[in-house]
C-alpha cells in the first residue's frame, strides 16, 4: 500500500499507509471526543483531513475567502528568541511590516505580571512610543504565573512543598491568597497599560497553574470589564483543561479543575473576555494527524459554544503543531488549514 | 500564536491562513474584534461595507493598496506624505466609526 | 470474598482516598494468606494508576491524588511488614528536579506525586537545579534514579550535561537516568544517552519500575 509522509508530535518524520492514517485521525478526534465529552469529527471532516494530509503538495493554504485573524503573543520576544538584537518596537515592525501581522503585542522579557508591576512607568512610556509608530491594534501583554506569588519567589507559602508534605488544606489556602494578590496586580497592569493606550491586554497563559491562574484571571478580567467597558481583553489558555492544583475552586458555581476549553468559553464570556485563545497541547509520540484531528475537535467545539471571537493558540507544541524549534512547514500549513477550515475560528 | 523562527510559525501560517495585516484589511478586521467583539464573518462584512469592496477583496494586497492610499488609513511600504503610525490610525478611527484608546490619548495629551 | 474481589475493593479503596476500608483490605488479605505482593500489584496499584489516569484526564484533581497517595503509603508500610525480612526489599528512591534554567515545575510535581503513590521515596529538588546540586544529592541521597524534566528546548542541553558529568565522574553506572518535559522525546534521550524517557506521569512509573527490574 501507498505510503505517506508526514511526521510525529515532535517534528520527526514517519511514513503511514491509508489504514493507518485514518487510523491515526480516528483516534485522534476520539482522544479529544472521549476527554472533552464532546462529539468527535464527522466522516466528512476526517475524508478532509485525510485529503489535507496525503495531498502532495510541501506547503497548502487555506482556500481564497477563509483567511483569519493573526495575533502574535509575546512578539516583541519571539525576535530576540531566535537571537536577533532588535529593540521591542523594531521587533513590532518586523511583525507588522515583515511578518504579515494582524495585531500587535508589547512585552517585557520575563512576560510575568508580578514582575512588570515595579518598572511599570519605564514600560508604560515604551509602549506609548509604540502606539505612536505602529498602525496595527496594540495589546500589552504578560502571563499571571501565579507560581511567583509563592515562596520562594512570593509571600505564600509554597504548595508544592505543603502538599508533598500532607498538608492539604495549608496547600489550599496558600493557593487562594496567591490568588487575592494576582488580582491586584493583573488589574494594576492592565489599567496602567489601557491608561497608556494600549487596544487592550492579552493575558497570556492562563492556568498555567492550574485552577488558581485561571480564577485569579477571570476576577481581574470582571474588574477590568466594569473598569474599562471598552477595553479589548484577549485570554490565551495554558493547556486543553484546568489542572485542578487546588481542586475546589469555583467561578459563577462552576468548578474550574478539569473544564474543557467548550466549557472555559463560557466562563471566559461572563466574565467579560473579548477574544478567547484556547489551547490543545501536543503529544510528541503521537503523529501530527492524529494530534491535529485531536486539537480540532477540542477548538470545534469552544467555537460552537462561543458569541465572541476565538483566536486558537498555534505555537510550538500546541493546536497540532510540533514541539520544535524550528517547525516544518508542511505539517505548519496542514495543521493551520485543518484549525481554521474545520472549526471556523476567528484568529489563531 | 508563534515561536522564534518566522519562516517555521508566523510566515507558515501568515502564507497559509492570514489575511495579509497592513498589505490588506487585516488590521482593520481585527479592529472590530476587538472593539465591537465582531466575529471573523461579520467584521470582514463591515470592513468591506465602511471600505466600499467586496469582502474577497479584503485580502487582495493589489485593491487593499489603493484602498489605503485613497483613505490614508497607513501602507505597508511608506509613501512620502501619507499619514503614518498614529495619523493613520486617526484616519483609520473616522473609516471604521469606531473608538481607537491611543488616538483618543493622543488627543487628550495634545489638548491645550 | 474471592480473591478478584478482594483486588477490586482494594482499588476503590485507593480510589476513592478510604485509609480505614484500605487497611481493612490488606489485614483481611494478609490474614487470608493472600500473596501481599500480589495485592499491591492487582489490587491497591492498579488505584493508583487509575488516579494517574484520571488526573491526566481533568477528572481528579491535585488534593485528591494526594489524599490517595497517603493511603497508599499506609497500606504499602502494612503490606511490607507482613513481608518476610529476607524479601522487604527497600522500593526505588527517585531524585527529581527541574534543570537549570528551567521554573516549568507542574509536570515534574505531577510525576513525584505519582512516584511517591506507588512506592518510591521520592527526594523533589525543585526547579532551576544545577547539574552539579543534581549529583551531589543524587549521591547524598544515595538513590537508584535521576529523573530530570525540562520544558524548554533552551534548557535541554542541561539533561545532556548531566550525562557528561555523570560519566566524566565515573558515576555513570551508580545510577539510573530518566528525562522528561514537553519537548523531551524517546530520540532526545536516545541521542543523549539517558535511560528512560516518561511521556507522563503514569508513564514515568511505567518506565521506574522497568529501570529497577520490578515491572
Ligand atoms: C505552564 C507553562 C508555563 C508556566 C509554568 C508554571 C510552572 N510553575 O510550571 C509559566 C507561565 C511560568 C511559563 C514560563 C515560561 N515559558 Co512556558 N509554558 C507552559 C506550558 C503552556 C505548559 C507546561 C505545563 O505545565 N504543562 C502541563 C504539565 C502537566 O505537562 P508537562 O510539563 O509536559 O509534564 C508532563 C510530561 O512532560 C512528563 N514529564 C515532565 N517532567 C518530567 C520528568 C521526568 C523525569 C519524566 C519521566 C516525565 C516528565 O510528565 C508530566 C505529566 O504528564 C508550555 C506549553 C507546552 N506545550 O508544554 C509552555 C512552554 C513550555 N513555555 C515556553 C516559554 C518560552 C516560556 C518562557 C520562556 C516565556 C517567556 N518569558 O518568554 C518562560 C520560561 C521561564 C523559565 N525560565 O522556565 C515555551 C517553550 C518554547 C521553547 N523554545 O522551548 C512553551 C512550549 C510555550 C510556547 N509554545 O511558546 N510557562
Amino acid at each position: 500500500m501507498k505510503k505517506y509522509r508526514t511526521r510525529k508530535g515532535d517534528g520527526s518524520f514517519i511514513e503511514l499507509n491509508e489504514n493507518e492514517l485514518k487510523a491515526e485521525l480516528e483516534q485522534g478526534t476520539s482522544d479529544a471526543a472521549d476527554r472533552g465529552k464532546i462529539s468527535p469529527l464527522s466522516k466528512e471532516e476526517l475524508q478532509y483531513l485525510f485529503e489535507l494530509f496525503t495531498y502532495p503538495s510541501k506547503f497548502i493554504s487555506v482556500e481564497m475567502g477563509n483567511e483569519v485573524i493573526l495575533s502574535y503573543d509575546a512578539a516583541t520576544l519571539k525576535v530576540r528568541r531566535v537571537g536577533v538584537s532588535t529593540h521591542r518596537i523594531q521587533s513590532l515592525q518586523v511583525y507588522e511590516k515583515l511578518l504579515g501581522a494582524d495585531m500587535l503585542e508589547f512585552d517585557h522579557v520575563d512576560y510575568s505580571i508580578k514582575p512588570v508591576k515595579p518598572i511599570i512607568t519605564f514600560e508604560q512610556p515604551e509602549l506609548e512610543q509604540a502606539l505612536l509608530v505602529t498602525t496595527l491594534p496594540l495589546y500589552y501583554g504578560a502571563q499571571p504565573n501565579l507560581g511567583l506569588y509563592n515562596q520562594p519567589d512570593g509571600p505564600c507559602p509554597n504548595p508544592g512543598e505543603l502538599y508533598a508534605a500532607g498538608k492539604i488544606s495549608e496547600a489550599q489556602d496558600s493557593q487562594e491568597k496567591a490568588v487575592e494578590y494576582a488580582v491586584s496586580d493583573m488589574v494594576q497592569v492592565g489599567s496602567e497599560m489601557y491608561e497608556s493606550g494600549a487596544d487592550g491586554i492579552n493575558f497570556d497563559t492562563t492556568g498555567a497553574a492550574g485552577d488558581t491562574d485561571f480564577l485569579a484571571t477571570l476576577k481581574a478580567v470582571e474588574i477590568l470589564r466594569k473598569k474599562f467597558p471598552d477595553m479589548c481583553i484577549e485570554v490565551g489558555m495554558a493547556g486543553e483543561f484546568i489542572l485542578g492544583m487546588h481542586g475546589g475552586l469555583s467561578y459563577d458555581d462552576v468548578r474550574l479543575a478539569g473544564l474543557y476549553p467548550h466549557k472555559q468559553i463560557e466562563l471566559a464570556q461572563k466574565a467579560g473576555v473579548s477574544i478567547f485563545g484556547p489551547v490543545c497541547n501536543t503529544k510528541t509520540d503521537r503523529s501530527i494527524p492524529w494530534n491535529s484531528a485531536r486539537a480540532v475537535t477540542y477548538i470545534k467545539e469552544c467555537v460552537k459554544n462561543s458569541k465572541i471571537p476565538i483566536h486558537a493558540n498555534m505555537g510550538m507544541g500546541v493546536g497540532g503543531l510540533p514541539m520544535v524549534d524550528h517547525p516544518p512547514t508542511d505539517v505548519v500549513s496542514r495543521a493551520s488549514k485543518a484549525m481554521v477550515e474545520i472549526t471556523r475560528l476567528d484568529g489563531l | 500564536m508563534g515561536v522564534g523562527d518566522p519562516p517555521g510559525m508566523a510566515i507558515a501560517h501568515s502564507t497559509a491562513s492570514g489575511m495579509g495585516g497592513m498589505r490588506t484589511a487585516g488590521d482593520l478586521v481585527a479592529r472590530m474584534q476587538m472593539s465591537r467583539g465582531m466575529r471573523i464573518k461579520e467584521a470582514k462584512e463591515y470592513v468591506a461595507s465602511k471600505l466600499g469592496v467586496s469582502v474577497i477583496d479584503l485580502v487582495d494586497p493589489v485593491v487593499m493598496t489603493e484602498i489605503r492610499q485613497d483613505l490614508n488609513i497607513g501602507l505597508t511600504t511608506p509613501l512620502p506624505g501619507y499619514a503614518k503610525g498614529m495619523e493613520a490610525k486617526f484616519n483609520i478611527a473616522k473609516v471604521l466609526e469606531i473608538e481607537i484608546n491611543s488616538v483618543n490619548k493622543f488627543k487628550e495629551r495634545t489638548k491645550r | 470474598m474471592g480473591k478478584e474481589e478482594l483486588f477490586k475493593q482494594a482499588m476503590d479503596a485507593i480510589i476513592s482516598s478510604d485509609l480505614k476500608k484500605a487497611e481493612e483490605i490488606a489485614k483481611k488479605a494478609i490474614g487470608e494468606g493472600i500473596d501481599p505482593m500480589e495485592l499491591m500489584s492487582r489490587g491497591f496499584r492498579v488505584g493508583i494508576t487509575r488516579i494517574g489516569d484520571l488526573f491526566e484526564r481533568g477528572e481528579m484533581f491535585l488534593p485528591e491524588l494526594i489524599r490517595s497517595a497517603e493511603v497508599m503509603k499506609s497500606v504499602s508500610e502494612l503490606i511490607i511488614s507482613a513481608l518476610p525480612e529476607e524479601s522487604r526489599e527497600k522500593s526505588g528512591v527517585v531524585l527529581i528536579g527541574t534543570v537549570q534554567g528551567d521554573i516549568h515545575d507542574i509536570g515534574k510535581i505531577l510525576v513525584a506525586s505519582l512516584l511517591k503513590a506507588n512506592g518510591f521515596e521520592v527526594h523533589d529538588v525543585g526547579h532551576d537545579v544545577s547539574v552539579e546540586t543534581f549529583i551531589e544529592k543524587a549521591q547524598e541521597l544515595n538513590v537508584d534514579i535521576i529523573g530530570s524534566s525540562a520544558l524548554l528546548t533552551t534548557t535541554m542541553k542541561y539533561q545532556k550535561d548531566l550525562e557528561g558529568e555523570l560519566k566524566r565522574r565515573d558515576l555513570r553506572d551508580r545510577f539510573k537516568t530518566m528525562v522528561g518535559g514537553a519537548p523531551v522525546t524517546q530520540r532526545w534521550a536516545d541521542r543523549i544517552g539517558a535511560d528512560a524517557y516518561g511521556e507522563d506521569a503514569t508513564d514515568a512509573v511505567r518506565r521506574a519500575f522497568e529501570l529497577l527490574g520490578k515491572s
